[in-house]
């Protein structure tokens, strides 16, 4: 008897640690106001793809090999994508001689040459491609905007985010994206392989 | 009954877990509430007011956005024969700013919102029930991240009643 309220004692432990943890991990993003980090994505490769730019240029991800990428899905009519933009502004123009590179994808149902008077208003200073649904798709399925990756000088994410982030954070994940130092060797994976499935990316976040 | 009760507790707690979603996970959600019986005689025309629900985490734009860039709710019906559709009155958005921008004020609608339309119908118009079909056009956002634009079917019926 006294063994079995032992054990239901243990087990309501638990249930309620459980409860608490999940409590604080809720609680913690509204204390972040508007933060939403939505797990880390340690070590899963970046799909490649390759799109055109809202200037009519074709352009991959691979061909950023050897530099940190700011992977950025983004819509103009996403007000806190806009928040975000004169931040990779600076960013670009603060660590672009330390190999990063801002890639914004607008994910707009539009022509590109709004999104481009769009960029031109906000006075962005790094390339903005023409998203696909068969890149959402690699990305996870990118429902919310905005969605950045970090991606490593070897293709490898090592941050997600959903939702707007405050600058501090943003830069933070700039910083661990460059940290990593090149490894020409590494073999990138085909598109099928490095597809970014939500198990996968929930496994890596473990 | 060891087995049972630890069971049922694994199960709680992931309950529990699953009820602590990741913020960003969860998709924004407008409802419409049905629209009661609208009558029509001929050569008259009647107010239908059209109410929706936002999920509480979310706003979407009001019909008159503040800005060019963003995408406002609307509301498109096609109104049968004889049926005519002759006015549609948006509510004002509500102005409010939210944490990714203090300082800029969005026109939203949040919670409950109503649309009123009037119909008509011609004097000749014959006796019957007409379906009215159409769709709420409208793009979400939540504190921190937004939603692409989605449409909700609209449909009710107007019969047309010979006095």
């Amino acid at each position: 008897m006294l063994k079995r309220n032992a054990i239901v004692f243990v087990m309501l432990v638990v249930v309620i640690m459980g409860m608490l943890a999940a409590g604080n991990y809720l609680d913690r993003s509204r204390k972040h106001g508007p933060i939403k980090l939505v797990g880390d994505v340690h070590n899963v490769p970046a799909p490649d793809f390759e799109l055109s730019t809202i200037d009519g240029r074709r352009v991959k991800l691979s061909d950023f090999r050897g530099q940190a990428v700011l992977l950025n899905f983004w819509a103009t009519w996403c007000p806190p994508c806009k928040i975000e933009m004169p931040w990779f502004v600076d960013l670009q123009k603060q660590y672009g001689k330390d190999g990063l590179v801002v890639l914004g994808v607008a994910m707009d149902d539009t022509e590109s040459a709004k999104i481009a008077e769009f960029t031109h208003e906000m006075g962005v200073n790094y390339p903005v491609l023409v998203g696909t649904d068969q890149v959402s798709d690699d990305y996870g399925d990118v429902g919310s905007l905005p969605t950045t990756f970090y991606i490593d000088r070897n293709g490898t994410i090592v941050a997600k985010a959903v939702g707007l982030l405050g600058r501090q954070e943003i830069e933070a994940d700039v910083k661990r994206a460059l940290s990593t130092p090149y490894k020409p060797a590494v073999e990138q994976p085909s598109r099928e392989a490095a597809k970014v499935k939500p198990s996968q990316a929930k496994e890596a976040a473990r | 009954m060891k087995r049972r009760l630890i069971w049922g507790l694994i199960a709680l707690l992931v309950a529990g877990l699953a009820l602590a979603q990741a913020p960003g996970e969860k998709q924004p959600s407008v409802i419409m509430a049905p629209v009661g019986n609208v009558q029509l005689h001929p050569g008259g025309s009647a107010k239908v007011e059209l109410d929706f629900r936002i999920d509480p985490d979310f706003h979407i734009n009001s019909n008159k956005p503040r800005a060019d860039y963003l995408i406002p709710t609307v509301l498109k019906l096609n109104s049968p024969e004889p049926v005519l559709l002759v006015d549609v009155k948006y509510p004002a958005g509500e102005d409010m700013s939210f944490a990714f921008s203090p300082n800029e004020k969005l026109s939203v609608y949040s919670g409950d919102f109503s649309i009123n339309t009037v119909l008509k119908a011609p004097a000749t118009a014959a006796a019957g029930t007409y379906p009215v079909n159409g769709e709420l056009r409208f793009q979400a956002c939540d504190r921190s991240a937004c939603y692409p634009p989605r449409s909700i079917p609209v449909q009710f019926q107007v019969t047309v009643v010979r006095k």
